[in-house]
């Protein structure tokens, strides 16, 4: 007798399945954003050689101050590009974290909660993943692009956690069945299999094994996905390709544009790096260029695709760097005090909000806490910022921690 | 052990590699040759036990599992992976009476038992790079090995932990690492207790626990034993005087030279200092009316006998001090070790009995491995109180216990897939589960090499801080500064040592044939195992055992593909070469990878590839579930 095939593998299939939705909600009211592209600059970008011109020259270093497209918004010579997109920018120079080494700060910033070894927070993608996610979508809704860790989903189960891409030329890793298998081969493999898990579960079937055959469905209509082509970056069309140079930074950026097109919720592109404790003028400007170009380029891209009114884009980083330079023509860690970059979805672009001192070593008017930050990314998205999920032990915690939404940001 | 001690060339580094080996060896021998009688003899108690309980319920007991069925379940249990074929024939093809129990004996005292448990210890103890404290956990994870391969009995092994202290990279003293693991006390604290004790009151830390007993005033009565322990990576400001201005000198002519200079002396001085002060002083927001922000309060422990402290100073005294007066050191922390690892204290017994037996039956004994009750002893308590008896007789020798339960009948009975709505599952007996991500690449293993422990280390291994650690025995401020001005700069001073160490500790082989054990800081971590749900060791059970889609992809579509389906130069293809027909070469396919013989129903798969037929089984539930 033929056994009814669980294993369909056939072209043309929509999405993937996510079994496990939310019931909750804590959407409250109409979002600024559909979806968040978050730049995440790790290594601690350095505000004064960067975006925040506001200071004393001494503070400046090396850095030339270049006017901008905007009047009154005067950004480093190592930006360009980016000086002539000013416009579409909004300057925040007040933000403030309380971690200074690298794994804390970067935890900080994306979850919102200092480490602690007795849980794992969830990364802000994680939660608006979660909160957002409806059976229609096709295509997981927290993507991370880069070498750095994924997203984590913390104490969530593990399908919140982003969707690693490690490079825009692989894409999803073996998302293609490998090449030495042609597709009857295939096929045949997954009748073997079918019938192997038949046969084990009339004995022994458990959740677990069920969660098993359930997965298998999903990866195998995953890999057949019409919207897989998403990640493939040749099916773009050329006014968008010509956009954007050839650096993997500039593709990630292009790949984050494409995603947000198909309706993914939250997309982290990752540019480390940063982290220039000595020879910062040496080494500085080839990043910077690279974020000056590829930032830009997103945003003419969103823009011609009318997504920039509904995208949020945020660029941040971990903490800052300090206001003197070291005797290695360095800057070391400064978390009073940094600098990060809101455009789209009706953020008032074209300003500044908050400052530091003018020697640069606190932040000043308008400080922005980390935690106030993710909770305005997630107003802007719809999401209530104090939602509560509780850890596997019952444990509460708010989705921005003790954050509130700075919402004078937006028009 | 006198090879702490010890600093130095290459005789000593032999003696203590004999130094080990012998003590491994003697450890082994003592479970094999002395113990075999009263292990069976305590098997069959567990069973009697459990029978008692089937017979008072009307059940009948689970039918015992034929030999190909053992040889898998124990191969996995005992040391992480499925028998090879030839393992697996061999054991099948052995006449001799008592084959099981001998099987077990030799599975316990191989290099494949220290690979798995450490694998297990490792997640629990969380040893991991934690990063700027310059935490280097080599030398942690070396004195799991060494503890494993010595059998070391468990209470010792956790008294040696809570009361670590010294340099964190001497070899040997390893044990430091743990208290390392957390920048935080009090954070480590609440892990220390729950790891040991099963025990959850990180709650208590902040304010009274919502949903148990545990205040917050208990937590920082806790937390008094160790007051005042700390790591410290650089040199203490005694010697630090030695070194300040070359330092400075340093400092201001070459960052690179000032780095080396730096973590050159931390891997020298990284030390965990202080031995508690029993007293602790509340926290500035404390709430409740029973103390007041930085009110000084007396160690006390959570329940049981409180061990003696020799006090210097009364609380009344030390609270008309300064704040951060939190008295002189008395040894505090080895009491909290004491009165943690003792047999009377109600959870310690109890929390790693649990453990080990939802290691091996795939359930919990008496709870939620990190949240039990001091009360409480599960679905079966006589069970429990039996198993908890076992430990203390066998005098805390894990690998003896563990023998126990695989004796026992009750493992060697079918195992059920259990789900939420089972009636009458009354821990008669294992049950299916996932394997652990480690097994299950281990187990692939299996199927590359007739060897898979063949690069099991069996002797200390040196990395680039304990060789370094060892060679700055000898190096005074001159040396150090010479050390950094003319040495190889920032970026290859790790490198440097970390090759050094590995010429020292000789062959390790071609990575493709390690077990994930073997996988340390300095080698990554293996990245088949973290997609298939390893712990990353942030937290402790930090490990999972479910699919997603980035894993299956894998399964289906990664480099199993290259390595195993169809890599014709591998033991698995070696072994169904020699087949001459469809029959025997599926007997073969299916003793290796799912470790039995085919069905009568499955024999019309024969005809298929063999390659289709190993991706198939590769990818089959069978494969990655215990049965």
């Amino acid at each position: 007798m033929m056994k009814r095939r669980k294993f369909i593998y056939s072209v043309g299939m929509a999405g993937m399945s996510l079994p496990f939705l939310n019931s909750a909600s804590a959407v409250t009211r109409e979002p600024k954003a559909k979806s968040v592209i978050n730049i995440f600059l790790s290594g601690g970008l350095s505000q004064f050689d960067s975006f925040n011109m506001e200071v004393d020259p001494a503070v400046i270093g090396k850095s030339e101050i270049i006017n901008s497209n905007v009047g009154g918004i005067r950004v480093s010579h190592y930006f360009p590009t980016l000086a002539q997109h000013m416009d579409k920018l909004l300057v925040i120079n007040s933000m403030k974290s309380n971690q200074g080494a690298h794994p804390a700060g970067i935890y900080k910033m994306l979850t919102s909660y200092d480490p602690r070894s007795s849980v794992t927070h969830p990364e802000l993608g994680a939660w608006v993943s979660k909160q957002l996610t409806t059976e229609m979508d096709s295509l997981p809704n927290f993507v991370s692009i880069g070498k750095g860790s994924a997203g984590t989903a913390g104490f969530f189960p593990g399908q919140w956690a982003a969707l690693p891409v490690k490079n825009t030329r692989a894409g999803i890793e073996c998302v293609n069945r490998n090449s030495a298998v042609h597709e009857g081969q295939f096929e045949k493999r997954l009748g073997i299999l079918d019938a192997l898990n038949d046969d084990f579960d009339q004995s022994y079937t458990t959740k677990d094994t069920r969660a098993y055959v359930d997965t298998y469905q999903g990866s195998l209509r995953f890999m057949n996905s019409k919207d897989i082509d998403a990640f493939e970056l040749e099916n773009e069309n050329a006014n968008i390709v010509r956009l954007y140079d050839r650096q993997e930074f500039s593709r990630s950026c292009m790949l984050a544009g494409r995603l947000v097109e198909r309706g993914v919720r939250y997309v982290k592109v990752e540019l480390g790096g940063w982290d220039y404790h000595d020879n910062i003028y040496g080494e500085l400007p080839a990043n910077a260029s690279k974020l000056d170009k590829g930032l830009a380029s997103l945003l003419a891209h969103l823009s011609q695709k009318g997504l920039l009114e509904t995208t949020l884009v945020v660029v941040s980083t971990e903490f800052g760097r300090k206001p003197g330079v070291n005797p290695n023509k360095g800057r070391d860690h400064h978390p009073d005090g940094f600098t990060c970059l809101l455009a789209g979805a009706g953020v008032r672009s074209g300003q500044i909000y908050g400052s530091t001192t003018r020697d640069g070593q606190a932040a000043a008017d308008d400080v922005l806490e980390v935690s106030d930050f993710n909770a305005t990314i997630a107003w802007a998205l719809g999401i209530d910022p104090a939602f509560e999920e509780k850890s596997a032990s019952g444990r509460p915690f708010k989705l921005a921690n003790s954050g509130k939404a700075r919402t004078e940001l937006f028009g | 052990m006198g090879y702490r001690q010890l600093l130095g060339n290459d005789t000593t580094d032999r003696m203590i590699r004999i130094a080990i080996l012998l003590l491994g060896v003697t450890a082994n021998a003592c479970v094999a040759i002395a113990q075999p009688a009263p292990v069976l003899e305590h098997a069959s108690q567990i069973d009697r036990i459990v029978e008692n309980r089937l017979q008072q319920i009307g059940q009948d007991g689970r039918p015992e599992i034929d030999d190909y069925t053992f040889c898998r379940r124990v191969y996995l249990d005992a040391i992480g992976r499925i028998p090879t074929l030839d393992e697996l024939d061999g054991f099948i093809g052995e006449q001799k009476p008592g084959k099981r129990a001998s099987l077990i004996e030799e599975l316990l005292g191989s290099k494949g038992y220290q690979s798995h448990w450490y694998n297990y210890w490792a997640d629990l103890l969380r040893v991991k790079y934690v990063g700027d404290k310059l935490h280097h956990p080599g030398n942690y994870a070396q004195w799991i090995k060494e503890s494993l391969r010595t059998n070391k009995p468990y209470d010792q092994m956790v008294h040696e932990l809570v009361n670590a202290s010294g340099p964190l990279y001497k070899p040997g003293n390893g044990a430091t690492g743990f208290y390392a693991r957390e920048a935080m006390p009090l954070d480590h604290l609440a892990n220390s207790v729950k790891t040991f004790l099963g025990l959850s009151i990180e709650c208590a830390q902040c304010h009274d626990h919502p949903f148990d007993v545990w205040t917050q005033k208990d937590f920082y009565k806790l937390a008094a034993f160790t007051s005042r322990t700390y790591l410290r990576v650089d040199p203490t400001p005694e010697l630090e005087k030695k070194y300040a201005s070359d330092r400075r000198v340093l400092k201001n002519k070459s960052f690179d030279e000032w780095i080396v200079y730096r973590e050159s002396l931390r891997v020298k001085h990284a030390a965990i200092h202080g031995n508690g002060t029993g007293y602790m002083r509340l926290p500035h927001d404390y709430q409740y009316d029973d103390g007041k922000p930085f009110e000084v309060v007396k160690a006390d422990v959570l329940f049981g006998k409180m061990p003696d402290l020799d006090h210097k100073l009364t609380k009344e005294k030390l609270d008309s001090l300064g704040r951060k007066n939190f008295g002189p050191p008395i040894n505090s922390r080895e009491s909290l070790a004491d009165w943690i690892v003792s047999s009377e204290n109600p959870l310690f017994t109890k929390s790693v009995v649990n453990r080990l037996w939802y290691q091996v039956m795939g359930t919990e004994l008496v709870g939620p491995l990190g949240d039990l009750s001091v009360d409480g002893m599960g679905a079966h308590p006589e069970l429990t109180e039996q198993l908890i008896g076992l430990m203390k007789d066998s005098r805390f020798d894990l690998r003896r216990f563990l023998s126990i339960l695989f004796n026992s009948k009750t493992y060697q009975s079918k195992a059920i897939g259990l789900s939420p709505n089972t009636s009458g599952y009354v821990l008669d007996g294992p049950v299916v589960r996932r394997l652990s991500a480690e097994a299950i690449v281990d187990s692939f293993l299996s199927l590359k090499t007739a060897e898979p422990e063949q690069f099991v280390q069996t002797d200390f291994q040196w990395d680039g801080f304990t060789n370094f650690y060892e060679k700055s025995q000898t190096m005074d401020v001159k040396d150090f500064v010479s050390y950094s001005v003319n040495g190889p700069g920032r970026g290859a001073f790790q490198k440097r040592e970390e090759i050094a160490a590995k010429q020292r500790n000789g062959k390790s082989g071609p990575k493709h044939l390690w077990r994930v054990s073997c996988y340390g800081h300095a080698d990554g971590s293996h990245e088949v195992a973290m997609l298939l749900g390893k712990s990353d060791r942030e937290l402790i059970d930090g490990g999972n055992k479910e699919p997603n889609i980035p894993q299956i992809l894998y399964l289906m579509n990664g480099q199993l593909e290259q390595e195993i389906t169809t890599e014709p130069n591998i033991y698995i293809h070696q072994k169904i070469q020699k087949a001459n027909e469809p029959q025997e070469r599926m007997e073969i396919l299916w003793k290796a990878i799912l470790g039995r013989l085919p069905r009568e129903s499955e024999k019309a798969l024969a005809s298929h590839e063999a390659e289709d037929l190993i991706w198939a089984l590769l990818n089959s539930n069978e494969f990655r579930f215990t049965r």
